[in-house]
């Protein structure tokens, strides 16, 4: 076996390693006395700052519509495919609004390439982060799911003006 | 007290010091999680009773309720025995391990051991050698590659540094004078232990003590990224959980012979002068034991926790050349203070 | 012959081309609006604005004749200068509606913008404000404020339909589009505005809002409304067909297409509830859904209870080329000499431009691949009496609702002891049928036909069926498509289970001891164009995107029949 030079020759105290150990112990000691950080989740509940991607939602204004005008951006920026959205006309000015807005919670990677790309500020990542499902249809969030009051939002679409 | 009396007695002793060391043992599986825990700034188990108390008794009924699976390529018998070997060296050891002076209850005179042997040390010196075959078998009988080559690495880090065991032990022996337990406590009475008279020993002791119950930093024979599990890779259910149990089990045996041996035994300095309540004494003296062995097994964990595994070959260094020769020095210094210093 | 410089690009032109075509025609694309090959020269929209040498001013490309010795530069600083002004000055008034606009994604003014503008406007003021949402006739809907003008649908309408519909009014920056008084765009060709229109001004009412460009794939395929056999572009999202756009053949349909064409010949592919999935029996009144294998069996089990002079084989003009080649091959070789196929003429559909009276795609493929009946073999409309009389008691029948189009074929099919039928949809022909067979439309299958000019061309599979035609040739694929798993709603929705006639005619064959082994309808071409004359040597990859014509020198009478 090839000996291999060390780069770094150890003092006389670190070869005999028993302080070397001592010093461990104490790291490792401090760091047991030390307060924790851990939030017992269930019952403590981690609340993101703004900044935070969470699910991704739809922002819904005051009257109970959608931002949204189907314009699929967010469709063809989304890396892996997970939103599909077929639009119709509507009678409002904004012309066209989404009949189907679904995002395969199970592709969605939480990226915010959607919130990014999107014209209308109409989808924008939520604080939401406990997602769990028990088949792959559940995991498709429809427009009952995805829409949102936008006074939930407020904090998240300010930092998106600001930052953006 | 005839024969019968002194059955009976030992009987109860036997059941006392076999359940307590049950549930230390289960507790202690809990602790090493604290403090893993702890020491990497988490919390540990938390979940089941109050702060994850109960956390021992959920994992027996898992590992209970788990499937036993015996390879097909084993030596099913071998592969059966190595556990009971492991728990029965395990267990059988702790027999001669004093853990206070003298009691009078009820009229007799009881000693707070399973069983007084005039050549304990060597009784215990015997049945952990007796331990390598556990591990050896285990990964022999397994039929996994994984699990032999942790059983020889066990096999050949065991004898290595029973060595250096031995040796620091008859340091021990030879200011005692004596193979009993009870002589030995006796004997480093007040503050001089031996651990203060002979620290190399007691360092070389302490370090083989870790080697011989195969925790870090020398859990070679189980070295998870190397090895999978070393030689329990193929062991599942309560089969497993027997090696667990046996670790341990081990873990508490060198916690209390390092009492034992060097730290005084049940002593506590100075505590004759108090003038206390013979039963009192006896109390704190017990208490005393406990304590120090506690402290023992918190360091075990503690130093889990913080040093790292060592190379194959940095074991056999450490082994052959620095534990050997120490203990081979500490023999000499021992002799000199018999000779010269102790009167 | 005279040659003008371009970029420092030496090309020859013809005289009398102007710049953008001498351009347009050795691959130099000059940025237009207003330009179209196929129209007048309008030059409203001054994109096309280039420097030319020893010229004062810079000058139109699509106005400007080239001349012998002219030297071009498009992308000198003063026309790149121009370019943007130009851009700027037509984005001015036009609103910033990209995510509602349906020309998102295929918009000339939006690739523009990309490419030649500096993407700011100095323009603070409120933007000229116009009536949106005008329907201007039954297919083309109206937005005032995406119009930049360029008259392109108007001069379609004055020079091509020769219909003038379309009119400008107002002036400046009011002008706007409208229909003259009392009058509508409701001409044949009205959607073709949709296409020439360089922006969002002018939507396909029937494909609005139905999906983005960029989420369809494109097949490149053949009209079947009539025999003109216009060269097409499927879009297909979800399965679903949702536009059929012209595509440019200079041989067959230029750059238009009719409305009937675009609108009227996808709708029953996408029609899940009359869509025939499988094979059918009919049992008592109903038809009964069975097994593929088993209607196979059963058809050629009752086949051949019958006399061979008791039996009808009726090929289908609306059939690919290689099916009606199969049918004839079988027939032959089952010893019926009775077969035919129908004719569907309809005097009032056809005109000068692309429309034909012929409304079926491919009559001249079926006579070629040799549907006409056999050695004292009967015609079809002897077909129809001998079944009146009790003679032929067995018709086998391709793709062709023939009981709509012909009452008196109706009265005598349900005389039939045995009809099988291979249809798309289910028809009042299947009604009549006993066993019938899940045919895959022109827009599913692998095929040739031949156009009423004797030019062979392909189709190919646009959408996935539940036995899917793996040959994606010509296919453009969205992202949706390419990336897509067996866990994504869009990739299973709208699965039809329908094969294409030649591979059902196979396995009933087959159950007829008639072992055939064709693996892809090129098989069956490649055996057509060996044993037929008029398509020797031809394959797949010859026809290509724009087919060839077949070779009438050696088929005279056929080509002059039709």
């Amino acid at each position: 076996m090839a000996v291999k030079k060390r780069t770094k020759d150890l003092t006389f105290w670190q070869k005999i390693y028993l302080p070397e150990i001592a010093k461990g112990l104490a790291l490792t000691f401090k760091n047991m006395v030390k307060p924790k950080y851990t939030i017992e989740y269930p019952e403590d509940k981690f609340i993101p700052p703004p900044s935070y991607r969470g699910r991704p939602v739809l922002v819904m204004e005051a009257d109970g519509e959608e931002r949204c005008v189907a314009c699929g951006l967010c469709a063809r920026v989304c890396p892996p495919l997970a939103i599909e959205v077929q639009a119709s006309e509507t009678e409002k000015e904004k012309e066209r609004y989404p009949v189907k807005f679904e995002i395969n919670m199970l592709r969605c990677i939480f990226c915010g390439f959607c919130e990014e790309v999107c014209p209308e500020e109409a989808i924008v990542m939520s604080k939401d982060y406990e997602l769990a499902f028990t088949s792959r249809e559940e995991a498709i969030y429809g427009k009952d799911k995805l829409l949102t009051p936008i006074d939930q939002l407020n904090d998240r679409i300010e930092f998106l003006r600001k930052y953006k | 007290m005839n024969i019968w009396e002194i059955i009976v007695i030992t009987l109860i002793k036997i059941l006392i010091v076999f359940t307590l060391l049950l549930l230390t043992v289960s507790y202690l599986v809990y602790f090493e999680r604290k403090i893993s825990a702890w020491a990497q700034n988490r919390i540990g188990p938390n979940r089941t009773g109050w702060k994850g108390a109960l956390q021992p008794f959920a994992d027996v009924g898992k590992l209970l309720l788990k499937e036993d699976i015996v390879p097909v390529n084993a030596s099913k018998v071998v592969h059966t025995l190595a556990p009971v070997i492991a728990l029965f060296v395990a267990f059988t050891t702790f027999a001669v391990i004093p853990i206070g002076p003298d009691i009078k209850l009820f009229g007799y005179n009881i000693q707070l051991v399973a069983a007084d042997v005039n050549i304990g040390i060597l009784y215990v010196l015997a049945l952990t050698s007796l331990g390598v075959y556990a591990i050896t078998f285990a990964g022999w009988s397994s039929g996994s590659k994984y699990s032999l080559l942790g059983g020889i690495r066990s096999s050949a880090q065991m004898i290595s540094y029973e060595i250096s065991m031995g040796f620091s032990v008859a340091g021990v022996l030879l200011l005692a004078g004596s193979l009993r337990p009870y002589d030995i406590v006796y004997s480093q009475s007040g503050w001089l232990w031996n651990a203060v008279i002979q620290p190399i020993g007691f360092i070389t002791f302490f370090v083989s003590a870790f080697a011989e119950t195969n925790r870090l930093p020398f859990d070679l024979p189980e070295a998870e990224p190397e090895l999978v599990g070393g030689y329990h890779t193929e062991y599942s259910s309560m089969k497993f959980a027997s090696f667990f149990l046996a670790e341990y089990a081990n873990m508490i045996i060198s916690g209390a012979l390092i009492v034992t041996l060097y730290l005084g035994g049940w002593h506590f300095p100075w505590l004759e002068s108090f003038g206390l309540a013979p039963w009192l004494v006896v109390a704190i003296q017990i208490l005393t034991f406990i304590f120090k062995l506690a402290f023992i097994l918190f360091f075990f964990m503690w130093v889990r926790w913080s040093i790292p595994r060592f190379r194959y070959d940095q074991l056999m260094n450490l082994g052959w050349k620095v534990m050997f020769p120490l203990s081979l020095l500490n023999l000499v210094w021992v002799a000199i203070v018999v000779m010269y210093i102790k009167p | 012959m005279a040659t003008i410089t371009i970029d420092g690009k030496k090309i020859e032109f013809k005289s009398g081309q102007t710049i953008i075509q001498a351009a347009k025609d050795n691959g130099i694309n000059i940025p237009h609006f207003c330009w179209h090959p196929k129209l007048s020269i309008s030059g409203n929209c001054r994109v096309c604005l280039v420097e030319v040498a020893k010229m004062p001013k810079l000058v139109i490309a699509c106005a400007t004749l080239a001349a012998d010795g002219m030297v071009v530069f498009t992308n000198s600083e003063k026309a790149v200068n121009a370019r943007n002004a130009v851009m700027e000055f037509i984005l001015i008034n036009h609103p910033l509606d990209c995510p509602i606009c349906d020309e998102a994604g295929e918009c000339k003014l939006q690739e523009y913008a990309y490419d030649y503008s500096v993407g700011e406007s100095r323009f603070k003021e409120e933007k000229q404000h116009k009536e949106k949402r005008v329907p201007l006739g039954p297919n083309v809907m109206f937005d005032g404020e995406r119009c930049i003008s360029c008259s392109r649908c108007i001069r379609f309408c004055d020079e091509i339909v020769k219909e003038p519909q379309l009119t400008f009014v107002q002036r400046g920056d009011r002008v706007t589009i409208v229909t003259y008084p009392g009058k509508e765009l409701d001409n044949d060709y009205s959607l073709n505005v949709t296409d020439i229109c360089p922006v969002g001004a002018l939507t396909n009412r029937d494909f609005r809002f139905k999906s983005r460009v960029w989420e369809m794939s494109t097949t490149k395929s053949v009209c079947t409304g009539c025999s003109r056999g216009c060269n097409s572009d499927i879009w297909v999202r979800n399965n679903l067909i949702l536009r059929i756009t012209p595509r440019e053949n200079e041989k067959v349909n230029s750059y238009w297409m009719c409305d009937h064409g675009r609108l009227n010949t996808f709708k029953n592919i996408n029609q899940l509830e009359t869509r025939i999935n499988g094979a059918f029996i009919k049992e008592g009144l109903s038809h009964v859904p069975t097994e593929w294998e088993s209607a196979y069996r059963k058809a050629a089990n009752e086949l051949k209870k019958y006399a061979k002079d008791e039996i009808a084989f009726i090929g289908s003009p609306f059939a690919t080329n290689e099916d009606n080649y199969l049918l004839a091959k079988i027939a032959k070789n089952f010893g019926v000499s009775n077969l035919d196929f129908m004719r569907h003429e309809n005097p009032a559909f056809g005109d000068d431009i692309l429309k034909r009276n012929d409304i079926t795609p491919n009559s001249f493929g079926a006579e070629l691949a040799g549907i006409r009946p056999g050695k004292n073999g009967f015609a079809l409309s002897e077909i129809i009496q001998k079944i009146n009389d009790g003679k032929i008691k067995v018709v086998y029948l391709l793709e062709d609702d023939i009981a709509e189009s012909n009452p008196e074929a109706a009265e005598a099919f349900a005389k039939l002891k045995l009809l099988i039928v291979h249809s798309v949809n289910f028809n009042k022909t299947t009604d009549l049928a006993h066993i019938i067979f899940g045919a895959a439309a022109y827009a599913e299958k692998n095929g040739t036909m031949i156009n009423f000019e004797g030019r062979v061309q392909r189709i190919r599979p646009a959408v996935a069926l539940a036995t899917p035609d793996k040959s994606l040739d010509g296919q453009k694929l969205s992202r949706q498509d390419k990336f897509g798993t067996e866990y994504d709603s869009w990739a299973q929705k709208n699965i039809k289970d329908a094969l294409p006639s030649w591979t059902i005619l196979m396995n009933v064959a087959k159950e007829l001891d008639f072992r055939l082994k064709y693996n892809i309808a090129e098989d069956i071409f490649l055996e057509m164009s060996k044993n037929i004359d008029a398509l020797n040597g031809l394959n797949y990859n010859i026809l290509g995107e724009l087919g060839v014509p077949v070779k009438d020198s050696i088929n005279q009478p056929l080509a002059k029949a039709l």
